[in-house]
């Protein structure tokens, strides 16, 4: 960490922040950890995951923040991605044995004030369903509840057949295709699943059935990011890539409810959901 | 002597397991990610795998679907050890094919004993 003053904000005079662009991604990365230690859901990023999490999400480093008390120990970590006239607010974590002094509330406000600085209009985060302590700091700062958002998983297998499901004329999209059709997209996706998230984070593949398409995120040991420009037609464009793929395993975030049933008769169950909020700034 | 390979990023907990597995008698490896858990479970032949689902690199879930994909591990008990809520943990495990699960914080006076009943005949036949 450089030596730039932390600074501090009235009505919470022991506490302060630097920029989070002081740390380097190993550190952001531990104090992303130890924050999240004790959660119902647990998921420790090291520095290659913390960048990529950063360069994917447009995360601005100068924007987010490390909190420290009077002694100048870190006792928290909030990270603010930011498009067009948008904020995500992201990553905030208070270390268990720092919290209970209002830092959540002091890293939250300190946010909201950077998006605000940085022309942002509107703010949005996604808390785990069942922090009860997050989801009503971030009520009482006036962020609003707007949906239920879904992670799901599938360990690899084979998709089941069915005779009203033949998937064997689905056809792969060439790249141009796929940013052709992301450009024509009309669901509304979590931060995560936007096209600046998708395309930052690239190895997307597509798979076209007729008239209707689905494009996901292939690593070389997970499937993730599903988006169809059909919903209705998702049972079969789901079994589609997962005949293709039969040996990979499948995370899916931020997976909007009206979904839930293709994706369960797939061989999907809910690992967590999330609360998504929003706030006018 | 029986190896066992616990792939766990936190520190402290792995600390505390191989300790007390060590001193049951075991041979204890610990790999803090995911891949280089991989690494050494394929470069050794442990009688049993305790994987942590949540590390800093691939899902634990990742981690034990990409070992199950090795015929020569069918006969190694993989074992979740986990902080999840423990519903959502034992469907998780059992569809990732997980031979059983352990919850973290472990009970520090049961914990070998839980592990060495997934290596007993009986566990094995069964």
């Amino acid at each position: 960490m450089s030596n730039a003053p932390p600074q501090t904000n009235a009505g919470h005079s022991d506490q302060a922040f630097v920029k989070a662009s002081q740390y380097t991604f190993e550190t952001l990365a531990q104090l992303y950890n130890q924050s999240r230690i004790d959660y119902i859901v647990p998921m420790p990023m090291n520095a290659r995951r913390m960048e990529e999490y950063i360069l994917y999400n447009d995360v601005a480093l100068d924007a987010s923040i490390v909190t420290l008390n009077g002694s100048g120990e870190e006792t928290g970590i909030g990270m603010l991605g930011l498009r067009d006239r948008r904020a995500w607010f992201t990553r905030l974590g208070v270390i268990p044995e720092r919290r209970g002094h209002k830092v959540g509330q002091f890293i939250t406000e300190n946010l909201i004030q950077k998006a605000r600085n940085n022309d942002a209009t509107h703010g949005q985060l996604e808390v785990i369903e069942g922090n009860e302590p997050a989801f009503n700091l971030f009520r009482k700062l006036g962020f609003e509840p707007t949906r239920k958002l879904m992670v799901i998983r599938r360990p690899p297998g084979k998709a089941k057949t069915s005779a009203l499901s033949d998937t064997t004329g689905a056809t792969l999209l060439t790249q141009d295709e796929i940013h052709a059709c992301l450009t024509a997209r009309t669901d509304q996706p979590s931060w995560l699943d936007e096209t600046a998230s998708l395309l930052h984070a690239g190895m997307l593949e597509g798979l076209c059935l007729g008239d209707d398409w689905v494009i996901y995120r292939k690593t070389t040991v997970q499937l993730s990011a599903f988006i169809f420009n059909a919903p209705e037609n998702a049972p079969l464009l789901i079994r589609a890539v997962h005949q293709r793929h039969p040996m990979l395993d499948t995370k899916i975030e931020n997976v909007e409810t009206h979904l839930w049933a293709a994706y369960q008769a797939a061989g999907y169950f809910e690992a967590f959901a999330r609360i998504e909020m929003h706030l006018s700034l | 002597m029986n190896l066992i390979v616990i792939i766990e990023d936190n520190p402290d907990s792995a600390r505390l397991a191989s300790r007390i597995l060590q001193r049951a008698g075991f041979e204890v490896i610990v790999g803090d990610e995911g891949e280089l858990g991989m690494q050494i479970v394929l470069g050794n032949q442990p009688s049993l795998i305790l994987v942590d689902l949540g590390l800093p690199d691939i899902d634990g879930q990742t981690v034990v679907a990409m070992l199950r994909q090795h015929q020569h591990l069918d006969p190694v008990p993989i074992i979740a050890f986990t902080a999840w809520p423990e519903h959502t943990a034992h469907e998780m495990a059992a569809a990732y094919g997980c031979d059983g699960i352990i919850v973290k914080p472990i009970d520090t006076r049961r914990f070998a004993d839980q592990i060495k009943a997934f290596l007993t005949p009986d566990y094995r036949s069964s």
